[in-house]
Parts: structure tokens; sequence; C-alpha cells
């Protein structure tokens, strides 16, 4: 079996599985719209897999050209991204000078993400296409990461939500990681390497709705 | 051919739109929408012929790839702009979206019996009547319902609508895809398993309500 479908599958299977128990988790009145948007990430991730795992099954490429498997990367970085800037970032920063260090340092993330791509795109023989869509993903990425990564050392003083919400953003942090690896070992071709990638994405999204729904916890009692 | 597709839009149109001056407040909204999912089928028929021609005639490539972006993009546009000018209501969002979905599936359906006329059948019939209508109407109904969610935050309605779209345009793709392959099965289940839990949430809902 083609370990392209085997990784798609595992993040596919995953995804829902994650996405279902979000579902009935946090679609119910007074349930926060932060973790409804994060349920929905991992849908967009499952619908995204599900697409290539037919394709792959059906037309048998998923490479050659633009697909809309990417798109649910895309739209699930998109919800990752506001989640986090809609809801969350207006809870924790007033805007005030003395935060200014913890907006500047986040910045690190979407550099690493542009770095690692701009490597991959000098030092690579990968297809055109190929470069254009990883150049794509790397704007969501860093747009998601730089939220991810400030939640995460940011003093959260007046509210401690984002404080009990750190494990999650560890966990979209590496998702975005992971996308970006994928991507690259996708075009290397190496094999181990897709499946290890599909496995720890998939993993991320099943652990990523229980994660947020434990730190709401937390955070309420 | 392109005549008739006219044609057609008028004979469906013109009736309907008779009936919307009788009505009032929800159902003249239902209709209306109606009304305005069947006219961006026939803007889409247009689009799409546009789209077809520009790769190239590959069918299969457009109608998986690059028609499910298209049609969910131009299907919630109205549900939008009811959004941003009207009410985030979400029973009302969700009721007009579903309502632009069947008007444009309604219409899509004739154009594309129309264009497969010598291979009509009963069955074929039913299955585009339940299967297409359905996923239309659960992608812009989706869109809708999420709508009513991000709408209530400036920062999350932008990204927010576009992370909605995407993720009507891949239900949209993998449909389209199923239908077309060896696994239509699949392809005209598909809508109904994600209709379910829409009726099953909105009489639940309805019934919370009352209660």
């Amino acid at each position: 079996m083609n370990p392209v479908l085997i990784a798609n599958i595992v993040t596919c299977v995953f995804a829902f599985i994650g996405c279902i128990y979000g579902m009935l988790r946090f679609f119910r009145p007074r349930k926060a719209v932060y973790a409804q948007m994060i349920t929905l990430a991992v849908g967009c991730m499952a619908f995204g897999r599900l697409y290539q795992v037919v394709r792959l099954l059906t037309i048998g490429d998923i490479f050659e050209r633009f697909q809309l498997g990417i798109l649910g990367v895309i739209g699930s970085l998109l919800f990752l991204f506001s989640a986090n800037f809609g809801m969350m970032d207006s809870l924790a920063d007033d805007g005030s000078k003395q935060y200014t260090k913890y907006r500047i340092i986040p910045l690190a993330a979407p550099a690493a993400y542009i770095a690692v791509y701009l490597v991959f795109f000098f030092f690579t023989d990968s297809a055109p296409l190929v470069k254009i869509a990883a150049g794509v993903l790397t704007v969501f990425v860093s747009g998601a990461g730089y939220f991810n990564l400030k939640h995460l050392i940011f003093p959260d003083v007046d509210f401690g939500v984002i404080k009990s919400l750190k494990l999650y953003n560890i966990l979209a942090l590496v998702f975005g990681a992971l996308c970006m690896i994928e991507m690259i070992t996708v075009s290397r071709g190496n094999i181990a390497a897709i499946l290890i990638t599909g496995i720890l994405m998939g993993v991320i999204l099943l652990v990523i709705a229980p994660t947020v729904e434990r730190g709401i916890k937390r955070w309420t009692t | 051919m392109d005549n008739l597709i006219y044609i057609l839009f008028i004979c469906t149109v013109a009736p309907l739109f008779l009936l919307l001056l009788l009505l009032r407040k929800r159902s003249k909204l239902i209709v209306g929408y109606m009304l305005i999912g069947i006219f961006v089928s026939l803007f889409v028929s247009e689009l799409n012929t546009i789209l077809l021609n520009f790769f190239g005639g590959d069918s299969l490539y457009v109608t998986t790839v690059i028609t499910p972006i298209s049609e969910e993009i131009v299907k919630a546009a109205p549900v939008l702009f009811y959004a941003m000018v009207f009410s985030d209501d979400r029973d009302k969002l969700m009721t007009i979206a579903f309502a632009t979905g069947i008007g444009f599936a309604m219409f899509e359906n004739m154009v594309i019996l129309l264009q497969n006329i010598e291979n009509v059948t009963v069955g074929l019939a039913i299955v585009r009547g339940f299967s297409t209508a359905l996923m239309h109407g659960v992608c812009t109904a989706a869109v809708g319902y999420g709508m009513s969610f991000i709408k209530k935050r400036r920062k999350l309605f932008y990204c927010g609508t576009v992370a909605l779209l995407t993720l009507a345009s891949i239900y949209h793709g993998i449909f389209n895809m199923l239908v077309q392959s060896e696994y239509k099965y699949l392809g005209f289940i598909l809508p109904a398993l994600t209709y379910i839990p829409v009726v099953y949430y909105q009489v639940n809902g309805h019934k919370s309500k009352s209660v």
C-alpha cells in the first residue's frame, strides 16, 4: 500500500475522532467559541485528509497539480489563528507598553518557519508548484505560530485562561511545525518520514480537543 | 442548449417570484433566498463553462478542484451579505443558507438533466434530487451556521469566513470526486450522513428552546 495513502488515512481517522469528540463536548449552548474554533480546525484537517485519501484511491495523484487537500491544512491553520487572535488575544494583551517584549519574542516562531522555507526554496530541486504551495503554507503556519508562541510566554495576570491552555499552545506549535515538515518530506519522497509525520499529526489532532477541554476545566475550577 | 437553460430559468423563477410577493416574513425570506440560489446557479453554470475552457476542458480536474471553490464562494456571498447587513441570528442564517443551497441545487439539477437528456432516468433523478440537493444545502448551511458564531467578533470574521469556505469547498470536492468514481454510492450517501446530524441538531435546538 502507498505510504502516502497510509499516512493520510491515519491522520484522517485520528482527526475525525478528535473532531467528533470536540463536537460532542463543545457544540452546546454556552460553550466557549474558542474551543469550537479549535474543533473546526481539527474537522478541516479531517476533511482535507479525507479528500486526499479519496483522490489517491480514485484519481491517484495528489502532488502533480494543485488540489483541495492542501486547503484542509490552510483552513485548519486559519481556524487556529482565528481562535487565538480573535478570541484569546484580547483577553490577555491589553496593548500596554509593558508587554512589548512579549509581542516581539513570539516573532521567533514565524522567523523559524520562514527560515526553514527559505532553505527549502533555495537548496532543494522540488517542483515549482510544491515550492509555491510550501510558501503559502508558511504564511499560514507563521500566523498561527506567532499567537501560539505568544500565548505560551505571555504573563496572563488578569484572567489566567491563557496559562491553563499552555499545553494546547505547545501542541498547536508542534502541529504547525509538522505541517512544514510534512510538506518537505513529501517533496523529498522520504517514506519513513512521511509515515512518522502523518502519525504524529494524527496523534496531535486526536488529543488537541481533550487538551483544550482540560485547560478550560482547570481555568473554571 | 444555452437558450433552453435561460428558458428553464424564467419558467422556474417567474412563478416563485409571484409567490414571493404574497408571502410574509420568514416564508418570504426562505423563498427569496431560494430564488437567489437559483440565480446564483445560473451565474455559476456560465462561470463553470469559462473555467472549463480555461483549464483545457479537463472536466474531472475542474469539477473536483476548481468548481467546488467557485461554487461555494458564490453561494456563500448572499448569506454573507445577509449576515453583515441584516442579522447574525443563527436560526435565520442557517435557514437562508440552506434555502440558497437548495435553490442552487434545484436549478443545477435541471441544467444537468437537460444536458444529459438522452441518459436521464428516474433513478438518476432520485439520486441527484436527494444527494446533490442535500450536498449543496449542507455546505451552504454549514457556512451560515459558522458565520453566526464568527460574525459576533470582528477579529474572527474574515479569517473565520475563509476557513468556513475552505471546509465547505473540501466537502464539495470530496462529493464531486466520489460520484464520478467507482465509489459513487458512497458519494450519494455522504450528504445524507451529514444531513441527519443537522436535522437532529435543529429539532433538538427547537425542542430545548420551547421547553
